[in-house]
Parts: structure tokens; C-alpha cells; sequence
């Protein structure tokens, strides 16, 4: 065997409860083109069910595995030095008594806090005056201007998060997709550092 | 000494615009109103239009306002304005990150990463009727 083995663990895989997961599985493999199958079908971890939701293999475990098995092979290794795994276990259905909680929360949340931004920047007056500008009359409730601006309001905020466009128009996330993007890396960052043992070794 | 004194207010002045101005648009900057509508219209060539189309409203209204420049134009000329007025305050509201932030969070704990649409209706509509409430009982 004189072709090193380029190897380059994947992002991320989700497998099921008690699965063996393979070389293969967390792994894209070359070498030659042929002795790829045999290698890919090594098993490297077996899923137990006290591992929690998540696993991490660490790139020196699959180098170890190798080594044992191919003490001749030469290893090429690109990219992350890590792999999440996800076990997928049946989802918990989500409580529906405290997704109205939060749905109530929001809506008199978000509801006052337009207010207040209302009351800080004194909109009233400012609207007062704008009437006052465009049709020269003196209004204290001018409703005409208010009632399509509360509305526009809600307008914006759905073309701002919206799906109604995206699909005919580009292909771009919309702002809330790249937020939870986001938020699941930072996520995962998490755990790669906090989970993995060969992080955490402590000198004695 | 009363040249003098012009001066001065014309030089505080027009620091004092530069300050308001330059904020105006850092805070429009910030909450990526401008990039969202362009990506919303598929129109990037027309960047330039939109900028002109801040600074030029910013000025406008301003003029009118000092100048208590007062046209006496029908009255449901205030349903568009209004309209046009709530959208942008509307893109405001959602581009505050703390909103955006919150949503992540909240779908993860409560198991309900699907339907993120619920929650994000519930915050509009919020917005909505705080806001309608307001005006019509004058609070």
C-alpha cells in the first residue's frame, strides 16, 4: 500500500439508537478507487444508550481504529478534527399548554413594546403634526394616518421575516433562517468543546 | 459680535445635523432594513436610489417640518403615507437582533423548531393591536 488514504471526517450524521456507526458513515474516504468499501465498512462505535443526544468523534479515534486494523497505511487527513453525532430519539411532542404561554407572552410583550417605542419617541405628536402638514388641518386623533400605520407595522414586519416572495423571486435565507443557522453552530461549537473527552484531559 | 454669534449657532447647527444624520443612518445600517428590501425586490443595481431615497425623505420632512411648510392636500393622502410610515417602522421592530435572538431559543425549548411561524405571528400581531389600541382610545 504505498497510496496514502485521504480521509476528511463529514459535518455532521444522525443515526438511531443503539446503530453501529462505520469509518464510512462519519468519514469520506480515497485511495485507489477500489479498497475504499472494505475500508468504509470498518465499525468504529456502536451506539449505547447512555451516550445522551449527542457524540463526538474525535479524529484520533478513527486514526487509532486504522492504525490497529491497517498498521501500513498511510493517512492523508483534511479538514474538521471532529464529528457530531445525533441520535435521533423518538421527538417529544411539544407541550401545547406552554407554547400558548409563549405565544401569549410575545404577543402583550411586543405589544407593549411598541407602545412604549410609541410613547418614547412621542408619536402622537409627530403624527398629529404630519397631519397637520399634509392637509392643513388640526387633528388630535388623526386616525386616517394611524389606523393604515398600525397595520403597516405588522406589513413590515412579515416582509422583513417573509416566505411569501423568497421562493419566486431568490434563493437567500431570510434573516430568521440565518438566526437559527447561527445559533446551531455556535451550538455545536459547544459541544465539540464541552463534550469531547480528549478536550478535557487533566494533568494528575 | 451678532455675526459672530450666527456663526456659532450656524456651526452648532449644522454639527448637531451632521450627528443626527450620520445617526439615522448608522441605525438603518445596523438593522440591514436596506439590504432585506433589496434582496425582498431582487433589485441590487438600485442600491444607490434606495440611499438617495433616506437622505432625500430625511431631508424633505425636515424642511417641511422647521419651515412649517403646510400643503393642503385631501386628507386620505394620509393612508399611504401612514402605510408607507408603519412598514418602516414595522422593519424596524423585526430587525432588532434582540428579536431575532430570542426565536432560536425559545423554538429549541419548547420542541417546536417547525413551526417558528406560530410564535413569529404572535409577535406581529402584537404589534398590530398594541399599536391599533393605542391610537384608538388614545392611550
Amino acid at each position: 500500500m504505498t497510496e496514502p488514504l485521504y480521509l476528511r471526517l463529514r459535518k455532521r450524521l444522525s443515526v438511531k439508537p443503539g446503530a453501529v456507526i462505520t469509518i464510512g458513515d462519519i468519514c469520506q474516504l480515497y485511495i485507489d478507487g477500489r479498497q475504499e468499501k472494505r475500508i468504509a465498512s470498518l465499525p468504529i462505535y456502536r451506539v449505547k444508550p447512555e451516550d445522551g443526544d449527542m457524540i463526538i468523534i474525535d479524529i484520533m479515534q478513527v486514526i487509532e481504529k486504522l492504525r490497529t486494523v491497517f498498521p501500513e497505511l498511510a493517512l492523508e487527513i483534511q479538514g474538521a478534527a471532529q464529528i457530531i453525532v445525533e441520535v435521533d430519539r423518538p421527538r417529544k411532542t411539544p407541550n401545547l399548554f406552554l407554547v400558548a404561554c409563549a405565544w401569549i407572552v410575545l404577543f402583550i410583550g411586543s405589544g407593549l413594546a411598541i407602545m412604549n417605542f410609541h410613547t418614547d419617541v412621542s408619536m402622537p405628536e409627530v403624527h398629529q403634526r404630519l397631519y397637520q402638514l399634509i392637509t392643513g388641518e388640526q387633528n388630535r386623533q388623526p386616525l386616517l394616518l394611524q389606523v393604515p400605520y398600525s397595520l403597516g407595522i405588522g406589513l413590515g414586519m412579515v416582509l422583513f421575516f417573509n416566505h411569501l416572495f423568497r421562493k419566486r423571486i431568490n434563493e437567500e435565507p431570510s434573516p430568521l433562517e440565518v438566526e437559527l443557522f447561527l445559533y446551531q453552530q455556535n451550538l455545536d461549537q459547544y459541544y465539540l468543546h464541552h463534550e469531547n473527552k480528549e478536550n478535557q484531559k487533566i494533568k494528575p | 459680535m451678532i455675526i459672530l454669534k450666527q456663526l456659532v449657532l450656524v456651526v452648532v447647527g449644522l454639527g448637531g445635523g451632521l450627528a443626527v444624520g450620520s445617526g439615522l443612518v448608522a441605525f438603518v445600517t445596523v438593522l440591514d432594513i436596506i439590504p432585506r428590501l433589496t434582496q425582498l425586490t431582487n433589485s441590487r443595481p438600485y442600491i444607490k436610489a434606495y440611499e438617495w431615497a433616506l437622505i432625500s425623505g430625511a431631508l424633505f420632512f425636515t424642511v417641511i417640518d422647521f419651515f412649517d411648510w403646510s400643503w393642503h392636500l385631501s386628507r386620505y393622502l394620509m393612508l399611504p403615507l401612514g402605510l408607507g410610515a408603519g412598514i418602516f417602522v414595522g422593519l424596524l421592530a423585526a430587525g432588532l437582533t434582540e428579536v431575532l435572538n430570542v426565536f432560536p431559543i425559545l423554538a429549541k425549548r419548547l420542541n417546536i423548531d417547525g413551526h417558528l411561524l406560530v410564535l413569529l405571528m404572535a409577535m406581529v400581531l402584537g404589534k398590530v393591536c398594541g399599536s391599533m389600541l393605542q391610537w384608538l382610545f388614545r392611550l
